[in-house]
Parts: C-alpha cells; sequence; structure tokens
C-alpha cells in the first residue's frame, strides 16, 4: 500500500512541476532587470518612472521583473549589479539616469548576448563619444518640448504676471526644460496674448538636487518679490519649494508650483483636494521603458539606435487631467500641443539668446 | 540691505531652530560624559516616526496631528537612544562606534519601515506647521519685524526649552550632577550620585531632543519623509564643539550657520549678493568653524570625561 501510495505522490508532484512549468512558460521567458540609479524606487522620479514601466510590463505581458539597488553610485557599483541580472538570467536590463553611460558602454561588449536600455543618456568611454552597440538602445527626451507646453499652460492660465524657474545641477536635461519652459513663455507672449515676464534675477540653478532647505528659501525669495509661479526641475529642492507654496497657499496668498519629470499634482495638495501644482513637465519614463519591453517581446528592438521621445510621439508633455487649468487653458494648449506634434511649431534645445 | 535681511529672518530661524534644539540634546549627552554622533541617525528617526503618525492622523485632525507627531518624534528619538546609551554606559562600548551604528541603522530601518506600512520610501505630509505673526509683538520696531514675523510656534518651543535647559543645567542640583559626570565621573560617585543613571536620562534626552528636531525640518520646511536629514545631524555636532558645550554658545553657533548657510542658499535670488561667487558663500560657515576650532583648540572647554566610559573599577 505504502509502495503504491508513494507512487501517486511522485505522479502527483512530477505533474505539478510540469503544470506549473508550462504557467511559466505560458508567457515567455524574458527577463527584465533594472539597476536603480542614485535615489531609491519610489523617489517619484527617474527610478520610479523607470519601474512603473516596466511593472506595467510584467502585468501585461508576462515577463518577470526584478530591479536591484546598487551600493553607490560609481561605474563599478552598476556593473557589479547588471553582472548580477545577467547571471541570475535577467538579460534585459534598463537602466535610468546619465550616470550610466560609461557602465553600459563597457556592459554592451562584457555582455553580448544580454540587450540594454539606457534612458537619458548614451553609451560612452568616458570621452563623450556615444558608441550604440547593436544590443543597446539610448533614449533621449525632448525636455525642452516638455518645457515649452509647461510654459504655454502656465502664461494661458497666469494672463499676466511674473514667473521664475529653479533647476536642480545645471546639466543638460534641467537646462532644456529651462530654454523650452522660456521658449513657451514667448510664444504665448508673441501668439496668445499673454504678459509673463521672466527676469534673469528669477532663473536660478541651485547645484543640487537635494537641498531641501535652499528649495524653500529660494521659492520664499521669488515669491516675496512678487513671483507668481515656479518651475521647478530640481528633485529634492523642488520639494521644498513646494512645501513653501504649501505655506503660503494655506495662508491664502496665490502662489503656483509647475512639476516637473511626473505628474506632481498630488505632492501639491494642501487642502482637500486643491494643490498648488499648475501643471507638470513630463517626460513619459514608464511609457518608454514598457515600449522597449514590449519591442523586444515582438521581436523587433531598436538594437543600435538612439531614440527621442518627444511631442511627435507623445513622449513629453503636461499632464492629460490639469485641474488648476481652466477649461479654456486646456482647450488652448491642446492646439498648440498639436502643432508642436505636428511640427508647425520648433522649440530649440539651444540656449541661443534665452537665459543662462 | 535691510529688506533682504528681513526676508531671509524667518527663513534663517527656520533652519536654525531643528539645528539648534538637536545640538541642544547633544550638549546634555556630551555634558554628562556620552560622546552621541547618533544625532543624525536620531534626527531622521524622529521624522519618520513623526511623518508616519501625521500622515495617519491628520485625516481626522489637522491641526493636533502636527503636535502629536512632534511628541510621538520626541518619545521615539528617546527609545531608539537607548540602544547607544545601552552599548556606553553597560557595555562601556567605544562611543564614536556606537553612534556610527546608530546613524546607519536609522537611516536603513526607516525606509524598511516606511515601504512596509505604507509602500513607498518616501512619505508625504499634507497639513504641515503653520506660519503665524504675533500680533502686538510684531508691531515692535526692528526687531517686530525680525523676531515676530513668520514665525513657526515650534521656533517658540524650542526657545523655551533652550532656556528650561539653561536653568537644569545650571541651577539645579541634577545640572550640577550631569555636569559632573562629564568632568569626572570617579568623583561623583564617591560623593553618591548614580553616574549611570545620570547618563542614561542625559543620553535620552539628546534623544528625545534630536527626534524633535527631525520631526521639526518635517512639519517646518521640508514636508516629506525620505529616509536623510542631510547632515543636518553632523552639523548639530559641530555647532556644539563650536558653541564649547554651553546653551548660550550653541544658540550663537547654530544661529550663525543658519544664517549664513541662508544667505548663501539665496544668494543666486539675490542680485545684491549675485556678484559674489555662491561657492564662497556656501563654504563660508565651513571656514569659519574651522579656523574658530583652531583658534580655541588650545582652550577648549570640553567635557573631561566625554568619550570615556565609566568602570566603577578603576579609580
Amino acid at each position: 500500500m505504502l509502495k503504491k501510495g508513494m507512487g501517486l505522490i511522485i505522479v502527483l508532484v512530477v505533474l505539478a512541476v510540469a503544470v506549473s512549468g508550462c504557467f511559466t512558460k505560458g508567457g515567455t521567458n524574458l527577463k527584465v532587470g533594472m539597476v536603480t540609479d542614485a535615489g531609491t524606487i519610489d523617489d517619484k522620479s527617474f527610478n520610479q518612472g523607470t519601474w512603473e514601466g516596466i511593472k506595467r510590463a510584467g502585468e501585461e505581458l508576462k515577463v518577470e521583473t526584478k530591479y536591484l539597488k546598487p551600493g553607490g553610485t560609481t561605474e563599478a557599483d552598476y556593473m557589479k549589479e547588471i553582472g548580477n541580472l545577467y547571471d541570475a538570467g535577467y538579460k534585459f536590463i534598463v537602466c535610468p539616469g546619465f550616470k550610466f553611460e560609461t557602465a553600459i558602454y563597457q556592459a554592451q561588449d562584457k555582455y553580448k548576448d544580454a540587450k540594454f536600455v539606457l534612458i537619458d543618456g548614451s553609451p560612452h568611454a568616458g570621452d563623450g563619444k556615444a558608441v550604440v552597440k547593436e544590443n543597446t538602445v539610448s533614449i533621449f527626451f525632448a525636455e525642452h518640448e516638455s518645457g515649452f507646453m509647461a510654459g504655454i499652460a502656465t502664461a494661458l492660465q497666469l494672463k499676466e504676471g511674473e514667473v521664475g524657474f529653479i533647476g536642480g545641477m545645471e546639466i543638460p536635461p534641467v537646462q532644456r526644460f529651462n530654454w523650452g519652459f522660456q521658449q513657451g513663455i514667448q510664444y504665448a507672449n508673441a501668439n496668445l496674448g499673454t504678459n509673463i515676464s521672466l527676469k534673469a534675477e528669477n532663473v536660478i540653478y541651485q547645484g543640487s538636487f537635494d537641498n531641501v532647505a535652499a528649495g524653500q528659501q529660494l521659492a520664499a525669495q521669488m515669491y516675496d518679490k512678487g513671483v507668481k509661479a515656479i518651475f521647478c526641475a530640481a528633485g529634492g529642492v523642488g520639494v521644498g519649494a513646494i512645501n513653501e507654496a504649501k505655506s503660503r497657499a494655506k495662508a491664502g496668498q496665490q502662489v503656483w508650483v509647475i512639476g516637473v519629470d511626473v505628474d506632481q499634482y498630488s505632492e501639491g495638495i494642501y487642502d482637500g483636494n486643491k494643490s498648488v501644482i499648475l501643471t507638470s513637465a513630463m517626460k513619459k519614463i514608464a511609457q518608454a521603458a514598457f515600449d522597449m519591453v514590449q519591442a523586444e517581446k515582438d521581436g523587433k528592438f531598436p538594437g543600435g539606435q538612439t531614440l527621442t521621445f518627444d511631442a511627435s510621439n507623445n513622449g513629453v508633455g503636461i499632464p492629460d487631467e490639469n485641474p488648476n487649468l481652466s477649461e479654456e487653458v486646456q482647450t488652448k494648449t491642446a492646439e498648440v500641443f498639436e502643432k508642436l506634434q505636428s511640427g508647425e511649431i520648433k522649440v530649440s534645445d539651444q540656449r541661443g539668446n534665452l537665459i543662462k | 540691505m535691510w529688506e533682504i535681511i528681513v526676508q531671509v529672518f524667518p527663513y534663517a530661524i527656520a533652519f536654525t531652530i531643528p539645528l539648534l534644539i538637536t545640538a541642544l540634546g547633544g550638549l546634555f549627552s556630551e555634558r554628562s560624559g556620552v560622546v552621541n554622533i547618533g544625532l543624525e541617525g536620531l534626527m531622521v528617526v524622529g521624522l519618520f516616526s513623526s511623518a508616519i503618525t501625521i500622515v495617519n492622523l491628520e485625516k481626522f485632525m489637522p491641526g493636533t496631528a502636527v503636535w502629536v507627531g512632534l511628541l510621538v518624534a520626541a518619545i521615539a528619538g528617546a527609545l531608539f537612544s537607548l540602544l547607544h546609551a545601552f552599548a556606553c554606559i553597560n557595555l562601556h562600548a567605544n562611543q564614536v562606534i556606537s553612534g556610527t551604528a546608530i546613524n546607519m541603522i536609522a537611516g536603513a530601518i526607516t525606509v524598511y519601515l516606511a515601504r512596509n506600512i505604507t509602500g513607498s520610501g518616501n512619505i508625504h505630509i499634507v497639513h504641515g506647521m503653520v506660519r503665524r505673526t504675533i500680533p502686538v509683538l510684531s508691531d515692535i520696531p526692528v526687531i517686530g519685524k525680525l523676531l515676530f514675523t513668520q514665525t513657526y510656534a515650534t521656533t517658540w518651543l524650542v526657545l523655551a526649552i533652550l532656556v528650561l535647559s539653561w536653568f537644569v543645567l545650571y541651577k539645579t542640583a541634577f545640572g550640577l550632577r550631569l555636569r559632573a559626570c562629564g568632568e569626572h565621573p570617579q568623583a561623583a560617585d564617591s560623593a553618591g550620585v548614580n553616574v549611570y543613571r545620570i547618563r542614561y536620562i542625559a543620553v535620552m534626552i539628546s534623544g528625545a531632543f534630536a527626534g524633535l528636531g527631525g520631526a521639526i525640518i518635517l512639519v517646518t520646511y521640508s514636508g516629506e519623509f525620505s529616509g536623510t536629514v542631510a547632515g543636518l545631524g553632523f552639523l548639530a555636532i559641530a555647532a556644539l564643539i563650536f558653541g564649547q558645550w554651553k546653551p548660550w554658545g550653541v544658540l550663537g553657533a547654530t544661529f550663525f550657520f543658519g544664517f549664513a548657510s541662508t544667505i548663501a542658499n539665496v544668494s543666486q535670488a539675490v542680485p545684491l549678493f549675485a556678484r559674489i561667487p555662491g561657492i564662497l558663500l556656501k563654504i563660508f560657515p565651513y571656514v569659519i568653524t574651522l579656523i574658530v576650532l583652531v583658534m580655541f583648540s588650545k582652550s577648549s572647554q570640553a567635557p573631561r570625561a566625554a568619550g570615556e566610559p565609566y568602570d566603577k573599577g578603576k579609580r
């Protein structure tokens, strides 16, 4: 009896293993890994956006997902985690942030059968000369177009008055946000009948992404000088600015912040559903990460290419819902966005004669 | 120039207050003979516990949630500092290493807890401390504008604690015993003072104050917990040394740091300061600290027994 019973159990176990094996193989055996940049996975910015896209791919496309957080932000730290993912069978690796540039440059040669997605950077050997191999895709965003749309929406909603800009470090993506924003204001003043001014003294790069106190203090200075809305592309510095705006809004003063990277509306809530976030200049990072996983699954991985997510492929823009913008403003903004998509309006990604 | 100072002042004070209360906590601990470089970690613990409290309570009672959060932060800081107290006092561990361990544990455990409780390593509070202008006092010429406009209630709380601390340290028997434990614990012990007990109390006070400091950062200027206080705990230790382990000295040192770094931060937005390279303004407080420390190194008034575990056997 005992032997018969054992036999039955063995058969059952074998069956169970076989069946479960079928389920895991039901989708595909693509394993998608991610290495995080400085900061945590829920930084409400780059890491989180990328991870949300990968998680969505995990659910909708049935791929396995995993992220690893490196111990530091040096090339060696990144290489170690990329190697760990590779050894664990994760051969589709997404890395957010320009700091991965040199690590990906090495990894694309070292792990030839793995695929890499580098967001906001292009692999190079430390000399700035981009080398994108067949197993790598480098993704950029048109921050200037995103900033432009935020500038248009801000100008239309405020109609007149002063605005300001606080950036984090003076690096290309942040600069492009700034330049785009300025062009948006200029465009609105010239073509949409607004009268918004942006003084040179109110365009500031704080110099870090984590000095919360400085964010508050800078924002306070600007608001005291009569600035009505500040565009913050500055990470933690922006958190301080948002907090200052919240205090002032609670005291009855009308001040605004324009968010960055993701829809920051919920971060600016100070009472019920009211928020100090006028709108946000978004980069649809999650979408980009998801698209790349999908492309790989469909066998259309754009290896060797450098892609730009801009208005024409809906990679940048302001959120779909903006409770602080009037209907009229939203309609007009959408019209401008269409012109931007069709190429009728061109936004420069160079400084030209703009401020800073 | 005057206008700029008036404008900057409330923010300089807002930045000074968490530093002041934390440094004051360090003062209690060090004057009792226990070096506490875990202040940074204790601030993070306070920041976290107040954030989690406020975020859960503010839906029901937005006004009082902030105060409950401050109280919880102080208690959590005091409890967490028991680790340091136990290691340093009972186990005679190296106080610098124990403090470093506190800093490392605090940063990690709070983010871990935050993620497990709220699902995210960042906690946002909606309602912080409201800034108020005090009616009559703010009309006083000069100081009214500087001290009584746009102030947080926590500022006055901390200043009251400062006065109270000075009184306790210098005017009560407990204060005298505490200071004796930091200067010559053997002598204090032979006079019948329970050195262990005094040091436990002092370390717990430092934990409570540092926790409060972290919570004040949350309810005044950051509004968010993200697992760090960006080195303010270490700055508080520097201020403690700069202030020569004395309450009023600490007040002066923290205010100097607060004012100088606020000026450095806002310099970019003020045309008058924009001419000075920002980097000079940013390093200014630290350079001054270095110079002062070098100048005072001969006549430093550090508690003599600070950093030494008290061993009853060694007399």
